[in-house]
């Protein structure tokens, strides 16, 4: 009983970029400052190693505490970038980090300077500098992302060579965003402005994500989904939460060109979101046969493009919308008459 | 001293890791979540940073027709000439940051947290990486 739950918390807590639950300052180390503190991503002090952290722990504790709380010019990002930690458990994952460091000074003191010449050992430091592409996202699998995150340290040491395979020419899917770069939290994600005090507020994506259903495309979340598995209730009216959305089951056929399967058009999982004026009439004529869509025009933002590859799932997802099998058959008869 | 100048030469190194592990989140293209709205009409010219909208957090707690029929946002990154008069006035934003569904505009950062320069834009979508396809060489 008391097992299953604690796994469960555990499971939340992981599965969550801000590990509120942590308990000891070796689980935020390993959920959090593992991703820069664990290679020395961006200059950290590695874990373990005494040569990066002797010059840092002439300033005392005090400092260290200071630096991990509030951040350093040098990049490291108050609290590691995850503002939400309490500041006990902060100085918790600092003190396990400086402890990895007093064990390794003993061991090197034994056996001379050999120590400091290896500089994979991962251990504990103070949070560190942006830790690009840490996170709770397992690297290969774009699906899993959220949810199959037990495993920290597997998730660093993959990102880390992640970041190394970035540099390389020849790398595998040179033109591929890789899973570690997906949800990014606001301060890693490149637009948001990490000098900005209020991008430290506001929530990583993976915060949310983790019960909502998944998807291969855009933010990896099947949003239709998530509204369907209620996993999600947004609001129909900005203040009163009761309004319940204007539902239209209807499905509009569309036959295209070529073998691709024709496009069937549910009206109900779009009024699920959106009020008929939203498409209506400026977007689409409301009558059959009115409407010239195109997958060029798709692809530069218009027609249903207008949402489908900037918010709604992306073009990528073809069979999404190409869902209605032809007869195809039919497209093979002439030719044979032919013979 | 020969210590000493290991030390030296590891916070060199350590120095200049920081420097590139900077330059490459910088410079390198931004991994911002889908659909995150980059809105730069005035902010740069008003000394402010570029407004991010996350579309993600919003449609979980709304769904688009509250935004796009009821408010009149339209559909179009930067489309909709949003100011400070305007949201203080319950218009656009101001319907919800007002204090009462959503916290109020004296959260300037919140908002106003892109990086100077950014241009509007719909991030990650179809028409900017036909445009600009990911991971080619910027420069």
């Amino acid at each position: 009983m008391m097992t299953k739950k604690t796994i469960a918390l555990l499971a939340t807590a992981l599965a969550f970029s801000a590990p509120l639950l942590a308990e000891s300052g070796k689980d935020v180390y390993s959920k959090v400052c593992v991703t820069c503190h664990g290679s020395g991503l961006a200059g950290a002090p590695r874990y373990g190693n005494a040569a990066d952290w002797t010059p840092r722990l002439a300033g005392g504790m005090a400092g260290l505490y200071q630096s991990a709380l509030k951040g350093t010019p040098k990049g490291m990002p108050a609290k590691g970038g995850h503002l939400t930690l309490a500041d006990a458990d902060v100085k918790a994952a600092v003190d396990y980090m400086v402890g990895a460091v007093k064990d390794a000074a003993k061991l090197a003191k034994a056996e001379p300077e050999a120590k400091k010449e290896e500089p994979k050992k991962p251990e504990p430091k103070k949070e560190e500098p942006k830790k690009l592409e840490v996170k709770p996202t397992v690297a290969p699998a774009p699906v899993a992302a959220v949810p199959s995150m037990p495993v920290a340290e597997a998730a660093s040491s993959g990102a880390a060579a992640a970041a190394a395979g970035s540099a390389d020419a020849n790398s595998f899917n040179r033109l591929l965003k890789p899973a570690s770069k997906r949800n990014l939290p606001p301060p890693e994600d490149g637009i948001h402005d990490p000098t900005n005090d209020g991008t430290h507020a506001l929530q990583p994506p993976l915060a949310a994500f983790g019960a909502l259903p998944k998807s291969f495309a855009g933010n990896r979340i099947n949003w239709v989904e998530a509204i369907g598995q209620k996993k999600i209730n947004p609001r129909y009216d900005r203040n009163d939460p009761k309004a319940e959305p204007i539902v239209m089951d209807l499905n509009i056929v569309r036959e295209v060109k070529g073998s691709m399967p024709d496009v069937v058009y549910p009206h109900k999982q779009h009024t699920e979101w959106l009020d008929c004026s939203n498409c209506h009439p400026a977007i689409f004529v409301p009558q059959k046969g009115a409407n010239q869509i195109s997958m060029a025009a798709i692809l530069m933002g218009e027609k249903c493009g207008v949402c489908h590859g900037k918010v709604a799932f992306p073009v990528s997802e073809c069979r999404n919308c190409h869902s209605k099998k032809k007869d195809m058959a039919k497209v093979a008869s002439p030719a044979d008459a032919g013979k | 001293m020969k210590k000493l100048s290991k030390l030296r030469a590891g916070f060199l190194a350590g120095l200049i890791m920081t420097l590139l592990a900077v330059f490459f989140v910088d410079i390198n293209e931004a991994q911002a979540e889908y659909g995150d709205v980059v809105i730069n009409n005035y902010s740069d010219g008003a000394g402010m940073r570029p407004v991010v909208f996350p579309h993600w957090f919003h449609r979980m707690r709304f769904r688009c027709k509250v935004c796009h029929a009821d408010l009149g946002f339209k559909f179009k990154a930067g489309g909709n000439e949003i100011n400070m008069v305007k949201i203080i006035d319950g218009q656009f934003c101001g319907a919800c940051h007002n204090g009462e569904i959503a916290w109020s505009v004296e959260n300037c950062n919140l908002c106003h947290s892109g990086k100077p320069n950014t241009p509007t834009q719909v991030h990650e979508s179809t028409v900017q990486k036909l445009a600009q396809p990911t991971g080619a060489p910027k420069k």
